[in-house]
């Protein structure tokens, strides 16, 4: 397993020092290499989640056993770096390594052509596109070779074009680089058509209400009668959890 | 200095930025050809143009070294603030000193550096330093959640987060927090030079005013309008059309 979460609980302190449960006894396993899905209305503490599997924040009980020594991870809004151009923010995490300036240049030049930007390295993220920034994104996180990868619902903030194109780089990315990926996701037909695995969260704290296997196999066709029934499946069970 | 790329502007920002800029030169041009006729009058005959020169010269290189100073005290002070996990508790803190009107505490300086250069540029330094220092702490402060989490897992830890995240995050606030931090400081070393009567602008005026030579004290504010007018076109509007290109969402 990449990773295993045993009974974990998280709390924000607000302002007035009264603390807020988001994450009660929260557990699930991710499998090594696998892509794993969350989902959940708003409110159910995915992100939160997220930032305690990366140790960002702290959770106050329970057990992280975390099976990955090199983590990245995708953001929504992308959290790019505004002062430094495409090229430099893929090579940002190398050079945080240690990585000569030379040999970090040439692996974020591979990394912003897998993702298709090999013309755009010296552009800055307020010169390109929603979905240029995301592919962005993700050659940063790809660029220090991540063992497992986070992504907070990557595809939230671009147009449907686009998220066909990323959807289908991704799953090509996933395929060459073996790698585990757990991604925050709001759209059922989204999740269903890439993940192995979909938990499905509830609110007021949030907690994991239903872990469900798709067994659908690859390349998954939309258009199916079985990916719709896993569509409706899916979708009656988040509505009886929030 | 930032370097210069090609970026994507859209043609509202152009005009714009245009229109400011001309509204800009249109009214120095209205400044500098007020003064011309007025010499052209020789409304300015009395005036001792070296002095005035030389009394400019003072001011301003005390109210460059102040600034320099206060540079690097308060981008050192805010982003090792911003950087530690103190940060909330400091806020208060510097608002509290930062609200000290800071002619109240130009006894202090004198007692300590008495009628002096130093005396000036140390009391300017404690004026400039306070709009930098907030525009930074601010800056990190409001910065989305999301950059910091992109930071520290990238590798961003510890003291490495301060050259490779809070001092680029920070650079706009730094140019913001100068532009309001100058005009301050012209303020406060010419408000300490008609205190203290030491050579420089404000003493100038001083004695121009007392000896009833107006015309000094007309051309003393033409000279200073031109170069505060210099230092915005030369400096300060390219390094803040750069960064508000680049620092755009």
């Amino acid at each position: 397993m990449a990773l295993v979460l045993a009974r974990v609980s998280a709390q924000f302190k607000d302002e007035e020092t009264k603390n807020t449960l988001v994450l009660k006894d929260v557990s699930l396993s991710i499998p090594t290499g696998g892509f794993v899905s969350i989902i959940g209305p708003s409110g159910a503490g995915k992100s939160t989640l997220m930032r305690v599997i990366l140790g960002l924040m702290n959770h106050t009980s329970g057990t992280i056993v975390r099976n990955f020594s090199r983590p990245a991870m995708v953001f929504q809004n992308y959290a790019l770096f505004p002062w430094l151009s495409a090229i430099d923010n893929v090579a940002f995490g190398l050079r945080m390594a240690g990585m000569s300036r030379r040999e970090r240049k040439r692996i974020a030049r591979e990394k912003l052509k897998e993702v298709g930007l090999e013309h755009f390295e010296n552009h800055y993220p307020s010169a390109l596109s929603g979905g240029q920034r995301q592919r962005v994104g993700l050659a940063r996180a790809l660029a220090i070779s991540p063992d497992f990868l986070i992504m907070d619902e990557p595809f939230s903030n671009l147009d449907t074009i686009t998220v066909e194109s990323l959807k289908a780089d991704l799953l090509k990315i996933w395929r060459s680089y073996g790698m585990t990926i757990f991604m925050v996701n709001h759209l059922i037909p989204d999740a269903i058509e890439l993940s192995d695995q979909i938990i499905v969260m509830g609110t007021r704290p949030g907690s994991v209400r239903e872990t469900i296997s798709i067994n659908l196999t690859r390349p998954r066709d939309t258009r199916t009668e079985r990916f719709f029934k896993e569509v409706d499946y899916l979708t009656e069970i988040i509505r009886t959890v929030s | 200095m930032i370097r210069s790329v090609a970026h994507q502007q859209t043609g509202a920002w152009r005009r714009a930025h245009k229109a400011r800029h001309r509204r800009a030169w249109v009214i120095m041009a209205g400044v500098i050809g007020a003064a011309i006729i007025l010499m052209a009058l020789g409304y300015f005959g009395t005036v001792s143009w070296t002095t005035l020169c030389n009394a400019v010269f003072h001011t301003t290189y005390r109210l460059a070294l102040a600034y320099g100073i206060a540079l690097i005290l308060g981008v050192s002070i805010a982003l090792l603030v911003g950087w530690s996990p103190f940060a909330d508790t400091f806020f208060p803190v510097f608002d509290v000193l930062q609200n000290i009107p800071s002619f109240a505490l130009i006894p202090f300086f004198i007692y300590f550096l008495g009628y002096t250069d130093q005396m000036i540029i140390f009391f300017a330094v404690s004026s400039i330093i306070w709009p930098i220092l907030f525009a930074i702490l601010a800056a990190i402060k409001n910065a989305h959640k999301d950059l910091g989490d992109a930071a520290t897992i990238f590798g961003a830890r510890g003291l490495r987060r301060i050259p490779f995240y809070l001092a680029p995050l920070s650079l706009p606030a730094i140019l913001t927090g100068s532009i309001v931090g100058i005009a301050i400081g012209w303020e406060s070393v010419i408000g300490a030079e008609i205190i203290a009567n030491i050579s420089g602008f404000g003493a100038f005026i001083k004695t121009a005013s007392a000896s009833g030579i107006n015309q000094a004290a007309i051309a003393g504010m033409f000279v200073i309008l031109i170069i505060v007018f210099v230092i915005n076109r030369m400096i300060w509007t390219p390094l803040l059309a750069e960064s508000s290109k680049r620092y755009a969402e």
